[in-house]
């Protein structure tokens, strides 16, 4: 009987084994995004640890227990799927890409982090938001994407330098950039242009490589680097291959642009009426002027008795009128056309990505045109299971065929000065105005009024090419399982050359009557290696800790030489090597360092409360023996409330942080040798000589940083509604200030650590998804308010361009001058006003005694952006929004373009409501010809510039798979997306978003519009390929 | 592994120490101050710097010249500039910001220090250069200082100069140490500025050679000594300096007027014409003419933004020589040469002033006056004069010396107006700098330039 019941009991158990060794289940996993298979998949038995990952097929076979019926299929950035086998062996899944913020993976400094262990701030702006953009460099991709973030592009010419400011801007004569680290290194950012205004470094990078930016904006995150981080930090990582199929993707996009605005002048009628007016009457010198102008023959011949006024302006519709408009003659249609390849892939142990574009630009200014050749390889490769190596590898070359910079006769917009009744080819010569006297068989020097621009683009050429390389690898060795050692070494290698010639026929502007070319070469070399330890452990399950500790060494070398020459025997020789005198030539070389020590503590206890320690030692060449090392540490806090029981029950709220965050950075950012006192060369005809050119300061330091942050991180709705407030106040101390000495020492300055500013204000980000049916709709905003203000300046009132200062109490780069009070009535003078010792304000006609008060700030009040997206089956929508709020811009060219008549250039054509008879009220002055009646700067040039831009705009169209399958291809995409469609603004300037090129390389210069060219609107058509 | 390790761990060791050396960087294109001055070599160095330094654009390498002829024009120039300063000398309207003057301002005491840098450091001169390096020094210094004395305080014949405020005499190199000290200077009086600018100039030109190159030499100080014995009307003083001057032997008029402009730099060694006293050296290399800049059409590399009108023709008499010079009918032809040297002293001024500092003191130092003027009248193909009067010697120089700096000056020592302002009129002196005076409150402001 027992024998009986054992044997059922084995027999039971053996078929009761034989049922709960179950089945195997297999299947394939893909993404729905386009039906790719995804390897590394976890799958998981649910209430089992029975599970395996996904092969580089995306398949797996478990083998799972015969009572279990349900299989968990999870993937970081996807959401977690389970499914019920059911009485299926094959279990095919699609996981969905997860859109929640909160489980992201961040690149901090050195390492990454989730985003819901963050203690610090860090806006995330992925790579595919970047792509397929119609614009050279990715920041201008960035406008109104991150909140804090303000990015302006000062003019509308391709690859000149962009304005980035982190939460304000944080020095006066220190860079206000934020540090820009790319897989790693500190890369080259500031502009190395000779000639025209800045270029930007950073548009050597091609977009399509992003794989993600990342903004570090508060002191937790950005001690990290130390002396560098004042302004923020953008890391830049670019995308590496992933195991799997190799996968291909091609891209072509073309498209069109035009100027984003438009001013009007006046007229031939207008303009005669005017000068007529501002002239005191039609005399005969001013209708000899008007005929020069006019191109009339008889001013080259017999100018002193041309008297006779000439049909190019005498009457109206008459043969031979003339009226030009010449704003039209420099603005045009601009064009783009883009190609991108890449391709990606690999297997377990070797992963790569490798990526080609070309763009060609031209663009809406006459003359300029923005070439670039890119190519990119990047290798991760897993020699044992210990050690990791990998390399990146990009060559790119750019052509800019450029233009002079804003404050140049020969830019093109300055060409809008030009009288209307001069033609634009000469009816005497048949060549462009300007270019040809026949009576002296050079250029004419009077005629137009001023040089024409033009004859710049006709004849003259000004051509930047640049050569760029990233290279860098890497070995990570894990010694243990938790101690992990890399290092890495990387360069960034710029070589530049500058060209420019001026022909013949430009000869009244480069004052060179036989030409004249300029070669300038320049190559920066820029090398860094980073070396530390990481440690992760989590002990007793609930403490969790990161550490980090290593070095870093920097190195930039530059080196530069240019010539220059004149005498070319006609424009067909270009080249110094042809030139009758060699006029300059030059050699010049320089050097910085930077030797820095960090550590980094991460701690986490429960996945509930967050604390960050860092601390970094950074020690520079540029800085004087007695202060040569820096120390930064930053703390910051977290705690996740949304972890806790009383929280947990609140079914509304998914996830809810509140972090702080204390530390300080610093701003290295100066000249090499700012602190030493120097004496330069300084020859006399042929004799060698020197004398002092800079003072010293033994004491010269950093400048210092303190940031305070808080903030809250929230989920609510089962994270359908995700978001960030932050608050942060940040204070710079030992500003490094070009402090005015006495003039009467031989020095116009000295560099001192003096002063001190502020910036605070508070951000909020705001992501919703709005409908998540067949029909999705999800929108961003984000918000920032920054309110920068100058502390102390030892005193000083600091001037930049125009009436741009730096003074005590008020924001950086306020307009601090006279406050325009109107015309008087009764004669048609200008009137400032002048505010009296009793307090008591009255009004002026005197320009040297009226009142020095703040008249405008081109600082944003606030700025913002929200971006919508909609997708529905395979069509995408996507817009954004973007505005900045409260600024005031400076128009230094308004005392040349809107001066009622005070000299001969064309004006503005609201300059017509001049004052003409007693009585009358208006704005604009009384025509007087150099009787500077309103001329003086003052805030009769102050305009209000806030604007809101639809920014970016793309409709797209996601072929379904059935159409392309049979070609091979996983997906297709065909796109229009449009750029700067649609400004809104109260600003009569060309396009509100300015900063006049000539004058940006001063912190203290914002908002100065000089003759600054317009943005470009752009739309283009593409297509996208994958296979 | 442990080898690994090792290896590892002696490598960072390695890096790091040999990293740290490297924080170490030394300027390439400049050179550290603390190692500018070791040498005598250094210190002649220093010299050439301080001449450079008098030569820069906005000082004697053009704009104090230009400034003169602006600021006292009435209706013989016609400016047609964009550049806003001069544009406010010509109209005499400037403001407390015009760029010109703080730029004459602070470049005028850039040379200054660069002087008194050499001034201070003489011990290290090897004996046979010393006095010459001294007499240089001294010469740039005091010429410096008359410049500036002329265009920002009242002349020494309008009121009283002992007590009309004129520059901040600095006369010791700038030292870290003394900077909060350099914002608290004063203005000394005109009479204590001329009385230091005639100190260094009568050492200057007792220690500078016969021949100094293209640097100057004692009869070049003689010539600058005139100068400033005319602007306080001492004509006897003025009158043996402009003789020495001729007597020297080392000059001579050229037969051709225009001949003396537009000189190329022969590098040192040599000057490039007779009677060529001193001129700022220019060469394609180096240094700049603003006098071309302004002058000079664009046909001629300058921006051709000054015009001469038909009322300056109207002075000349027929027939004279100095009329060639002009070209296009309405520019001058002294300043065409984009490269060519500025001249500051020709010898033709020594004649000038020796006879108009004779005839005014009833002497004949060297010559009458009469045969002098005749002698400079000669030279261009006009006829003897038969009876001499002051006015006649004074349209005589408005002639010989047109466009060459001096009118402002002339005007005012003589009490000349300019238009419709007197010679004595505010609008006819720089305003001291508003960026100097937000500095340092103590540099009390000319007259006529508002609160500010």
């Amino acid at each position: 009987m027992k024998k009986i019941l054992l044997s059922f009991f084995i027999i039971a158990c053996v078929v009761g084994q034989a049922y709960s060794q179950g089945r195997v289940i297999s299947g394939k996993v893909t993404s729905t995004e386009d039906g790719s298979p995804l390897p590394g998949v976890n799958v998981l038995v649910k209430g089992s640890t029975i599970g395996t990952v996904t092969d580089a097929d995306g398949a797996y076979s478990l083998s799972v227990p015969g009572e279990s019926s349900t299989l968990a299929f999870s993937f970081i950035g996807f959401v977690t799927q389970e499914v019920e086998i059911g009485q299926r062996s094959v279990v095919d899944v699609q996981l969905q890409a997860d859109v929640k913020q909160l489980s992201e993976v961040v690149v901090v400094g050195y390492g990454t982090q989730l985003k819901q262990d963050l203690t610090g701030n860090v806006a995330t702006v992925k790579g595919d938001v970047l792509q397929n953009i119609p614009v050279p460099t990715f920041e201008q991709a960035l406008q109104g994407r991150a909140a804090g973030v303000f990015i302006e592009a000062g003019n509308g010419k391709l690859g000149q330098g962009i304005k980035v400011r982190v939460r304000g801007s944080s020095s006066v004569s220190a860079s206000n950039q934020p540090l820009y680290v790319i897989d790693g290194i500190p890369m080259t950012q500031s502009s190395q242009a000779s000639t025209g205004g800045e270029t930007n470094p950073l548009t050597d990078i091609n977009p399509a490589d992003i794989a993600s930016l990342e903004i570090l904006k508060d002191a937790s995150a950005s001690a990290i680097y130390g002396a560098r981080a004042a302004n923020g930090v953008v890391i830049i990582t670019t995308k590496r291959g992933k195991a799997g199929k190799t996968k291909f993707n091609v891209g072509y996009q073309t498209g069109i642009s035009e100027a984003t605005g438009h001013r009007e002048w006046l007229n031939t009628a207008e303009y005669v009426e005017l000068f007529t007016e501002s002239n005191g009457g039609l005399t005969n010198g001013l209708i000899r002027r008007f005929n020069r102008y006019g191109a009339d023959p008889l001013a080259l011949t017999t100018p002193s008795s041309n008297n006779t006024p000439h049909a190019s302006w005498a009457t109206p519709g008459a043969p031979g009128y003339v009226d030009t408009d010449w704003e039209d003659q420099v603005l045009r249609t601009g064009s783009m056309n883009q190609f991108d390849f890449s391709a990606s892939g690999g297997n377990d142990k070797t992963k790569f990505f490798a990526s080609a574009s070309n763009t060609d630009q031209e663009g809406i200014l006459l003359g300029n045109r923005f070439k670039r050749l890119s190519g990119r390889v990047n290798i991760d490769h897993q020699a044992s299971d210990k050690l990791t190596l990998g390399m990146n590898f990009s060559l790119s070359r750019s052509l800019n065929y450029r233009l002079s910079d804003d404050n140049a006769f020969s830019t093109p917009m300055q060409i809008v000065a030009l009288s209307p009744m001069t033609p634009v080819i000469d009816p005497r010569t048949n060549l462009i105005s300007g270019v040809f006297n026949p009576e002296t068989g050079l250029p004419n020097s009077n005629f137009p009024i001023y040089y024409n621009p033009l004859i710049d683009n006709e004849y003259n050429t000004r051509v930047t090419e640049v050569f760029r390389n990233f290279g860098s690898a890497y070995g990570s060795y894990k010694l243990t399982d938790k101690l992990t050692f890399r290092t890495e070494f990387a360069y960034d290698l710029l070589t530049q050359h500058e060209e420019r010639f001026f022909a013949r026929e430009a000869s009244r502007n480069s004052g060179q009557p036989t030409g004249q070319s300029d070669d300038f070469w320049t190559q920066v070399f820029n090398y860094n290696t980073n070396t530390f330890l990481q440690y992760t452990n989590t002990f007793a399950s609930v403490h969790s800790l990161e550490a980090l500790a290593g070095m870093s060494y920097q190195e930039s070398s530059n080196d530069f030489g240019s010539s220059q020459g004149i005498g070319f025997p006609s424009n067909s020789y270009r080249k110094n090597f042809s030139a009758a005198t060699i006029t300059a030539a030059n050699a010049q070389a320089t050097k910085y360092t930077f030797l820095s020590y960090f550590a980094r503590a991460n701690y986490k206890f429960n996945n509930k409360y967050l604390l960050s320690l860092s601390g970094r030692v950074d020690g520079s060449s540029r800085f004087g023996n007695n202060n040569r090392y820096g120390f930064f540490p930053a703390a910051s806090v977290g705690w996740v409330l949304s972890e806790e029981s009383f929280m947990s029950s609140i079914g509304a709220i998914e996830f809810f942080k509140l972090r702080a965050s204390y530390g300080t950075v610093g701003n290295a950012e100066i000249g090499n040798f700012d602190q030493l006192g120097l004496y330069s060369s300084i020859p006399v005809a042929g004799v060698p000589g020197q004398r002092p050119t800079q003072i010293e300061n033994p004491d010269l330091t950093w400048e210092q940083t303190t940031q305070l942050d808080v903030g809250i991180d929230f989920g609510l709705f089962n994270n359908r509604i995700t978001g960030e407030i932050d608050y942060y106040s940040k204070k710079t101390t030992d500003l490094l200030l070009n402090v005015n000495l006495a003039g009467n020492t031989g020095f116009r300055t000295q560099t001192q650590n003096v002063g001190s500013l502020e910036n605070k204000g508070f951000e909020v980000v705001l992501n919703t998804e709005n409908l998540v049916g067949a029909l999705r709709w999800t929108t961003s905003f984000n918000f920032a308010r920054n309110r920068n203000k100058v502390l102390n300046l030892g005193g000083q009132l600091l001037q930049g361009d125009f009436l741009s200062v730096a003074k005590e109490g008020e924001p950086l780069g306020i307009f601090y001058g006279p406050k325009y009070a109107g015309v008087d009535p009764a004669n048609g003078d200008a009137l400032y006003f002048v505010i009296n010792p009793d307090g008591t304000q009255s009004t002026t006609n005197d320009y040297n005694s009226a009142t020095y008060q703040p008249i405008g700030d081109p600082n944003p009040d606030f700025i913002g952006g929200i971006t919508n997206t909609f997708s529905y089956r395979g069509i995408d929508f996507t817009f954004l929004f973007q505005g900045v709020f409260g600024n005031q811009v400076y128009n230094g060219g308004g005392k040349f373009m809107s001066a009622n008549g005070d000299f001969f250039d064309n004006q503005t054509r609201d300059q017509l409501r001049r004052w003409r008879n007693p009585g009358d009220i208006t704005d604009v002055p009384e025509a007087r010809l150099f009787g500077a009646n309103g001329t003086g700067e003052s805030s009769r040039y102050v305009s209000n510039a806030g604007y809101v831009r639809l920014k970016t705009v793309t409709l797209g169209y996601n072929l379904p798979s059935s159409m392309i399958t049979r070609l091979k291809i996983t997906n297709a995409r065909i796109y229009v997306s449009a750029q700067n469609l649609l400004t809104f603004t109260d600003y009569e300037g060309w396009d509100p978003e300015v900063n006049a090129d000539t004058y940006a390389g001063n912190n203290i210069n914002q908002g100065i519009d000089f003759y600054s060219a317009p943005q470009a609107k752009t739309i283009t058509f593409g297509i996208n390929l994958g296979f | 592994m442990k080898h690994i390790n090792k290896l590892l761990f002696l490598s960072l060791c390695l890096v790091i120490a040999s990293c740290a050396d490297n924080l170490e960087v030394a300027p390439v294109d400049t050179v550290n101050e603390k190692d500018a001055l070791k040498t005598s070599a250094d210190v002649e160095a220093l010299v050439v710097g301080a001449y450079d330094a008098i030569g820069d654009g906005d000082l004697l390498g053009g704009n104090m010249l230009r400034d003169a002829e602006l600021l006292a024009d009435d209706g013989d120039l016609f400016w047609d500039g964009t550049f806003v300063a001069p544009g406010e000398i010509w109209t005499k309207d400037m403001q407390i910001t015009n760029d010109q003057a703080e730029n004459t301002w602070l470049d005028g005491y850039r040379t200054i220090n660069t002087c008194n840098l050499v001034l201070a450091n003489l011990n290290l001169v090897v004996d046979a250069k010393k006095q010459t390096v001294e007499g240089d020094a001294k010469f740039v210094r005091g010429l410096m200082y008359f410049e500036l004395v002329r265009l920002y305080a009242k002349t020494w014949t309008d009121g009283n100069p002992a007590s009309n405020p004129g520059l901040p005499l600095i006369l010791a190199p700038t030292t870290v140490a003394g900077l909060e000290d350099s914002k608290k200077v004063t203005r000394a009086s005109v009479q204590a500025v001329y009385q230091q600018i005639i100190s260094d100039l009568t050492d200057a030109e007792g220690l500078l050679p016969e021949d100094n190159g293209f640097f100057a030499n004692t009869y070049v100080v003689s010539a600058i000594l005139s100068r400033v014995y005319l602007m306080q009307n001492n004509y006897a003083d003025a009158a043996a300096a402009a003789d020495r001057v001729i007597q020297s032997g080392s000059f001579a008029l050229l037969s051709d007027y225009a001949d003396n402009f537009n000189k190329t730099s022969a590098g040192a060694g040599s000057t490039t014409s007779s009677e060529d006293v001193f001129s700022i050296q220019v060469t394609d290399q180096d240094g700049v003419n603003n006098m071309n800049t302004f002058f000079a059409s664009s046909d001629f590399s300058g921006r051709g933004d000054i015009y001469i009108e038909p009322a300056h023709f109207n002075r000349y008499e027929s027939g004279d020589a100095r009329l060639d010079v002009f070209y296009d009918d309405e520019r001058t032809g002294k300043w065409n040469n984009q490269f060519g040297n500025v001249n500051i002293v020709r010898l033709s001024e020594m004649y000038l002033t020796r006879a108009e500092a004779n005839f005014r003191e009833g002497t004949s130092i060297g010559d009458t006056p009469l045969n002098d003027i005749n002698t400079i009248r000669n030279r261009v193909g006009l006829a003897d004069l038969g009876v001499l009067t002051i006015d006649d010697i004074l349209n005589e120089r408005l002639l010989e010396l047109a466009f060459e700096g001096h009118l402002l000056h002339d005007l005012k020592r003589t009490q000349r107006s300019v238009g419709a302002l007197s010679f004595d009129a505010d609008e006819l002196v720089f305003p001291i700098p508003q960026r100097e005076r937000i500095i340092n409150p103590g540099l009390t402001q000319n007259p006529g330039y508002g609160s500010n």
